[in-house]
């Protein structure tokens, strides 16, 4: 017997560039991905088509391939039927066009002394997955964003910073000018580095270093920093990291992994209160090393799944950025580039620019310094938090870390 | 090749075509955990009414007329559209250079591509490897056949081909894994045969590094970089300081970069020339504008910059044929090609021998350039009293870019060129090769 499977993303994207501070383009950009898979138990039959192609056409193509089927001896999921829409609003082109030109007014009027370079984009997408077997899955989601490039006048740099955010519904311009006065507004004065570096950042980086090491495969062959320590409590207390699919932490993410699986609460714990609990694995890597199977499959549209697939979020704490910080001033890095952690977890960043914030406002811009840091310490005992509020210097959460100055 | 679009009045307008084709097997362990072959056809439209460049992409090639007309729509019709400067600075080209024909990847058999992966599993993975965690060989390769065509009357066809694999292992294990390899680059499948003795040594290399390396003390060193540090540092940290989409309005950068000017030492030349048969072999840019060298920077002295139709009208310069994008979806915007440091005259071993105390970088990762460029290392050595000695262990090296330009004092002949670069800029990718000799920094900071 054969299964057949689709999978589709269909994606609309309308983008205003701006290019040292004049409108450069309009661009609009539409695309269909299509994924048709025939499933016998033993191999798949793959076809990935960009562009319409006709169901018909798609399945054909799949099962007419068979030097190229794979060995997969699983069959799909009867996941049953389930659909989510996290879009909010729809932001029109003529409206795109309309609040790029007023945010960039604003910018222009209010900060003279830089010159501007950035999008303005709007988004739409919709995943789907149906099978044989009676899943139908759908997914959509959508937002609006604006991602701007900074030069003051003065600096040699091309670049002197950048900010942007997304949100799936278009304020009154709050957050965007915040953000601009926070970044722009206290730019030009100077201030010292302190003696404690702490660190204000996004953590996505971090936590796709943490999802290279947790990988089960790599964690079975011995070729993760964290081999042999499952079960054992590595990290801070206070840290704990999930994969988590639920409404409130999804952002152009489907609830399925890319072999059609949904987790139980659409939450996986992989680290709690600083013990590792578990690596991740797809069918593949569960079967072959005797691993549970967590569900964590990426999506690849063109051939085998593989270990991935992750959403990861740290467990934010019950205290404020601000609390967290408890009277220490934090440093928002503008333009910084950070060396690959080294065997034993080594890290160096230089900070060739960066903000100084007391918690309340931007005591003034730092000049460039280095910092080193520890993949273990980071999460161990340089571990501060990630606050139960957004920053606004990203309008997104934040992790506060401390690091060394060398 | 005929007239194939109506194209609107009063407007600029073109047309991009691609047509790719990409095939990708590995080998993990010993099982084949990707095969795949992928068809990707899709075309960018471009309208300009003088303000703005009003842009869509689409995958139906069949309904290109009717998404020119509709972009049109959006456009305002402008009479004086052909005497815009940028846009009357575009060249009208007409060629037809597919250079694949016999050997195209899409007419490659499968079978050629598992012979590679076959071959290097024989030749590089023994039963026994004690200090190898894991392994990958891979094989594959990109065809795109891309075409363009203008309102000014430019229809261009060409192709490019290039094969890849690699051999990749993962040493160590206990908590303290490093991965090593050697990517290898051809035409076709048979290219990358052969390079066997360079992996193993690559991976003996590594071996010994990860058993005996020892932590630097940070520090100001005397450094002599390996062609492909050099390569990395030219495009990297100088190169993309040399796109002028950053400086068309800026004073202070238009000073800063002020033709004839003298930024490097007399050792230093630097070239990006796009019509190399290399990775980043592009006989026409995406406006159509044909390929050319460009020096940079020759005997140290600045002598040009790299440009799209724009920053050339802004700057009153000539097009170079440096405006690129990822692939159809994206609009096109100044980047680099083939960009290389000039070979000189020394021999790797009389820069070694002449070096009484310093650090041989011998692979960096990646690396930034803003005025502090940043590269991190991977392999290094010390130098002491003219030899190579101890492996160390290195995170970044650091200097200023134009103070770093003036401190080369010795440039090998060894010159290479590497195929295994993509660049990334503005959220776009794009393949690039780099290349340069051994040279020798008098001080970088060590960390």
């Amino acid at each position: 017997m054969t299964i057949k499977e689709k999978h589709s993303t269909r994606r609309t994207v309308s983008k205003m560039s701006y290019e040292e501070n004049k409108p450069k383009a309009f661009e609009r950009n539409n695309s269909v991905e299509s994924s048709y898979r025939v499933y016998d138990g033993e191999k798949v039959g793959i076809c990935y088509s960009i562009g319409e192609i006709g169901d018909e056409e798609g399945f054909a193509r799949a099962q007419a391939d068979p030097e190229r089927a794979r060995p997969y001896p699983f069959m799909p999921e009867a996941g049953g039927q389930r659909k989510r829409d996290k879009s909010e609003s729809t932001v029109t082109d003529r409206e795109l066009m309309d609040v790029a030109g007023e945010y960039m007014k604003y910018l222009l009027e209010k900060y003279p002394q830089f010159t501007f370079s950035g999008n303005f984009t709007a988004e739409r997408c919709r995943y789907t997955l149906t099978n044989d077997l009676g899943t139908d899955f759908e997914e959509s989601d959508a937002c609006f964003g604006a991602g701007l490039m900074f030069k003051h006048k003065g600096s040699r740099d091309i670049i002197d910073g950048n900010f942007g955010f997304n949100t799936r519904t278009l304020d009154d311009g709050t957050i965007f000018r915040t953000m601009a006065d926070l970044y722009l507004g206290s730019y030009e004065t100077m201030a010292e580095v302190p003696e404690e570096i702490v660190l204000c950042i996004q953590y996505y980086s971090l936590t796709e270093t943490i999802a290279n090491e947790l990988d089960a495969e790599t964690l079975a062959l011995g070729t993760s920093r964290l081999t042999g320590k499952v079960g054992e409590k590595l990290f801070s207390e206070d840290f704990t990291l999930e994969h988590d699919v639920t409404d409130k932490e999804t952002w152009f993410w489907k609830f399925w992994d890319g072999e059609g699986c949904v987790i139980e609460g659409d939450k996986l714990m992989l680290i709690e209160n600083g013990v590792i609990r578990t690596g991740y694995s797809d069918k593949r890597v569960a079967k072959k090393y005797g691993v549970p199977h967590t569900r964590s499959a990426g999506r690849n549209y063109a051939d085998l799944p593989f270990p991935g697939g992750l959403n990861l979020r740290i467990r934010r704490s019950e205290k404020t950025i601000r609390e967290l910080l408890g009277g220490r001033s934090a440093i928002i890095p503008l333009n910084c580039t950070g060396s690959p952690m080294d065997s034993k977890g080594n890290m160096s960043m230089i900070i060739n620019s960066s903000l100084l914030w007391d918690g309340e406002r931007v005591v003034g811009r730092l000049p460039e310094f280095r910092v080193n840091m520890n993949f273990f310490d980071v999460l161990g005992k340089d571990y501060i938090g990630v606050g139960s509020d957004d920053s606004p210097f990203y309008n997104d959460k934040v992790i506060l870390i401390k690091a060394y100055r060398v | 090749m005929g007239e194939k679009f109506h194209f609107p009045k009063d407007l600029y307008a073109d047309i991009r075509i691609e047509e790719k084709y990409s095939v990708n097997l590995m080998k993990f362990n010993g099982e084949l955990v990707n095969d795949r072959a992928t068809q990707e056809n899709g075309a960018l439209i471009r309208v300009y009414d003088g303000k703005l460049w009003y842009t869509t992409s689409t995958n139906e090639l069949d309904r290109l007329q009717e998404e020119l007309d509709a972009l049109a729509e959006l456009a305002q019709p402008n009479p004086a559209i052909y005497d815009d400067p940028a846009i009357r600075l575009l060249e009208v080209n007409r060629e037809e250079r597919l250079l694949y024909e016999g050997d195209k990847l899409e007419d490659i058999a499968r079978q050629r591509f598992t012979d590679v992966i076959d071959y290097y599993v024989e030749a590089c993975i023994e039963d026994e490897m004690p200090e190898v965690n894991s392994w990958s060989v891979s094989a594959g390769g990109g065809y795109v056949r891309k075409s363009f065509y203008s309102s000014k009357g430019s229809e261009i066809v060409y192709d490019y081909q290039i094969c890849a694999g690699g051999v990749w292992y993962t040493l160590g294990g206990n908590g303290e894994p490093m991965n090593c390899g050697k990517q290898l680059f051809g035409v076709t499948p048979e290219d990358l045969i052969g390079h066997e003795s360079e992996i193993l040594a690559e991976r003996e290399r590594y071996i010994d590094f990860l058993k005996n390396a020892v932590d630097v003390e940070p520090g100001e060193y005397t450094c002599v970089l390996s062609p492909i540090t050099t390569a990395m540092f030219a495009h990297e940290s100088f190169g993309h300081k040399s796109e002028a989409d950053f400086m068309l309005n800026d004073p202070v950068l238009r000073e800063e970069w002020t033709m004839g000017k003298k930024v490097g030492s007399d050792l230093v030349s630097i070239c990006d020339s796009g019509d190399m048969p290399n990775h980043g072999y592009i006989p026409y840019d995406d406006e159509g504008t044909k390929a050319r060298e460009t020096w940079l920077i020759k005997d140290g002295v600045l002598t040009g910059r790299l440009h799209d139709s724009t920053s050339a009208a802004a700057l009153t310069e000539e097009l170079t044929g440096n405006c690129r994008a990822q692939d159809y979806r994206k609009r096109p915007v100044v980047r680099m090609t083939n960009t290389f440091m000039k070979g000189g005259t020394d021999s790797f071993e009389d820069i070694i021998a002449d070096t009484k105390d310093g650090i041989y970088v011998y692979m960096v990762s990646d690396g930034t350039g803003s005025a502090t460029f940043v590269m991190n290392a991977t392999v290094c050595y010390r130098i002491r009293d003219g030899k190579i000695c101890e492996p160390l262990r290195v995170h970044m090296l650091t200097g200023s870019v134009f103070q770093t330009l003036f401190d080369i004092d010795r440039v090998g002949s060894d010159f290479e060129l590497f195929d295994s670069y993509t660049c990334g800029k503005m959220g776009q990718m794009v393949r690039v090769s780099a290349g340069g000799p051994s040279i020798r920094v008098r001080k970088l900071q060590v960390s």
